[in-house]
């Protein structure tokens, strides 16, 4: 496993945040330092993802799709198969148990595509803590479904309104509130980005998806995969997939970066390829940041909310720095054609997020030789989230029915008002 | 001119470079020294500013529309500190802008431009130490600051590295709302003392006349930022500077 020196990676990480938020962090870096030798730690944590989230998910060769494409075998880690439909909530019960030990009562979180959000809700309404998620209003609208459940399931959503009103700006906005009531709740961050020790901590509890992986390609396939390729927003379900694989140097391991519309500022989420991100500090650490001349960070698009982010994990920064991972980008258009294939190919309805680890990963299989495994982590999965993918896919009937279901939800509310 | 210890209460207040505009800067900074304020911090506008309250997150989305950025702070100061001499110019900024457009460097034109202390609230003391050398040759004074949950030893490790004065947090979270005086601030105040002979800031929640009579005698400084911003977002730079005026008078402090 990857440790930092001190909260870096290479050049990149530290710890830059204001004096209000050193003591939490010191608190929260002792306590992890001391969890993570702990072997009997991490069955805890290992055996709270067994009893509520289902694992270990399943590792499913897809034996139609390999023979169409002609290329490597292709086999997906099913991290979509996880309670609430993706692998943000391994981090979130691991968090939980740190939370419980600290004693604090209130969590607060970011979220961009609302998984983490939704995540978060879901271990608060468990461990019975107040939380406070902090969401983009721009992302609000982009992923309703996941702001109805995590609002059902007790937590305050809050919608923010500055700057581009996507995950940036929610990031900001959960340190704020942290730095007002930082002594009584944790921030739960939900991806390997942030102040150290954020991004090894997410990192430790995510490495639960390649422990898994590695046991599963040894007992399935008979060996270690050639290639791993995971999506890249933050870099959580990415460090997850590679970081027990970084010694294995047989293993390539391939980040698929959001390519959005164009290559154009502001039509894109690439930070690690050339002429994107630069290396700055903000948000409360270095890394790549897509950012202009007056170190501004920029604007994003993807037309996954998920991966819609001007960071990138530092450790990721450093890892594509060195030439271990190899980053890609697949475009909006790229990522629709391979969710489209998975779907009607193997009967599995992927997240659009996940969507580009399937782009990128399809396009190396096709390179390689049929005796050649690849592992694809599927992050999470699509059918949940039917309006944004029903944007991707217009449909007469769709929009049919919406009109005649938002005419019966009127009526309901009309009626339910008469009763008053 | 920083007052030294014990001197009585000045007030520090605020410009966003390039809010409303450039040109307003000026008027706005020559109504506050006309009104009788003697410190006040150039604030570079920054996409992300994670410490500040919604007042200046939106005064800085908006400076950044009207060409506010590092090399525009660096030309008011310039112009600001000669024709103001008697005003002491602090640069306020999060680190990445200053981070991009090269510490050391921006260090030398800052010195260059009038600035005599700079204020990077994400920079912390480990991230300062190394330039000290280099801030002590150019005169230009670190602002570091200390805040409610501050260790002691951590209270020691900044005062020694701190010039000019302490920037006192007055309370846990961002700027823009109000704070309680009262005895739990004045010991954490006396806590903070007796750690140095720099004079002491007070900022986050100085909003009111009673707010600087609240804090006379207990500090030399009092940074009274965002609300006059909101004044000049409500009423334009002109009144604000007629309203930090009365201030002055009905805080007696004029």
């Amino acid at each position: 496993m990857i440790r930092s020196e001190e909260g870096y990676f290479g050049e990149f990480g530290g710890r830059y945040v204001p004096e209000i938020l050193l003591p939490a962090l010191q608190e929260l870096e002792t306590m992890f330092s001391d969890l993570r030798d702990d072997p009997s730690f991490w069955q805890e944590y290992v055996g709270l993802c067994q009893e509520f989230s289902g694992r270990p998910t399943p590792l499913t060769p897809l034996r139609r799709l390999s023979k169409e494409l002609g290329g490597a075998q292709i086999w997906l880690k099913r991290e979509d198969l996880n309670h609430s439909g993706a692998h943000k909530v391994n981090n979130v019960l691991g968090q939980g148990l740190l939370v419980q030990r600290m004693g604090k009562k209130r969590v607060i979180a970011e979220t961009g595509a609302g998984q983490h959000g939704l995540a978060t809700a879901i271990m608060s309404a468990r461990l019975g803590l107040q939380a406070t998620i902090y969401m983009g209003a721009d992302d609000i609208e982009r992923q309703y479904s996941n702001v109805f459940w995590m609002r059902q399931l007790g937590a305050e959503v809050v919608g923010v309104e500055t700057g581009a009103r996507t995950l940036k700006e929610a990031l900001d906005e959960a340190l704020r509130d942290w730095a007002a009531t930082v002594e009584t709740t944790h921030y739960v961050l939900g991806t390997a980005c942030g102040p150290a020790p954020f991004p090894e901590l997410v990192t430790y509890f995510q490495s639960v998806i390649s422990q898994e992986m590695k046991q599963q390609a040894l007992d399935q396939i008979g060996r270690l995969p050639d290639a791993v390729c995971a999506c890249v927003g933050g870099g959580s379900n990415a460090m997850g997939a590679f970081s027990n694989f970084l010694d294995d140097t047989s293993v390539q391991l391939i980040g698929v970066e959001a390519g959005g519309r164009s290559f154009l500022p502001g039509e894109h989420s690439i930070r690690m390829l050339p002429n994107t991100g630069e290396d700055g500090i903000a948000q409360g650490y270095k890394t790549l940041f897509l950012q202009d001349e007056d170190g501004q960070l920029g604007d994003t698009h993807s037309i996954a909310a998920g991966l819609d982010y001007v960071g990138v994990s530092p450790i990721l920064s450093h890892l594509s720095r060195t030439g271990r991972v190899t980053a890609d980008s697949a475009t909006d258009t790229e990522v629709i054609e391979a969710f489209k294939l998975l779907m009607k190919t193997e009967g599995i309805i992927p997240a659009l997020e996940s969507s580009h680890a399937l782009a990128g990963g399809f396009k190396r299989a096709k390179e390689m030789s049929p005796d050649q495994h690849i592992v694809i982590n599927l992050s999470g999965r699509g059918d949940k989230d039917i309006f944004n993918i029903a944007h991707a896919f217009p449909q007469p009937e769709w929009t049919q029915f919406l009109q005649r279901e938002a005419k019966r939800a009127q009526e309901l509310e009309e009626a339910t008002k008469g009763e008053k | 001119m920083i007052p030294a210890q014990h001197q009585k209460l000045q007030v520090m207040s605020h410009a966003v470079v390039g809010f409303p505009t450039l040109d307003e800067n000026e008027k706005a900074i020559a109504g506050l020294v006309e009104a009788g304020v003697t410190m006040i911090e150039l604030q570079v506008p920054f996409s992300d500013p994670v410490a500040d309250g919604h007042t200046l997150v939106n005064a800085c989305y908006d400076a950044l529309k009207t060409g506010g950025s590092v090399k525009a702070t660096l030309e008011l100061a310039a112009k600001v500190s000669k024709k103001h001499p008697q005003a002491t110019f602090i640069l306020m900024s999060y680190l990445n802008p200053l981070y991009r457009y090269g510490l050391e460097k921006l260090f030398e034109d800052a010195a260059a431009a009038g600035i005599k202390a700079m204020i990077i609230p994400d920079m912390p003391v480990e991230q300062i130490e190394p330039w000290l050398p280099k801030l002590d040759a150019l005169g230009i004074a670190p602002i570091l600051m200390v805040t409610p949950n501050t260790s002691e030893e951590r209270v020691a490790k900044i005062c020694a590295s701190a010039r000019g004065f302490i920037y006192v947090v007055s309370r846990m979270g961002v700027t823009g709302k109000q704070t309680q005086w009262g005895e739990e601030f004045e010991a954490y105040v006396a806590r903070i003392r007796a750690h140095t002979d720099l004079p002491l800031a007070i900022g986050f929640g100085v909003r009111a006349a009673e707010d600087l009579k609240a804090l006379t005698g207990t500090a030399e400084i009092a940074a009274f930022c965002s609300k006059y911003i909101e004044w000049q977002r409500e009423e334009g730079s002109e009144k604000a500077a007629a309203k930090m005026k009365q201030l002055l008078v009905d805080s007696e402090l004029a």
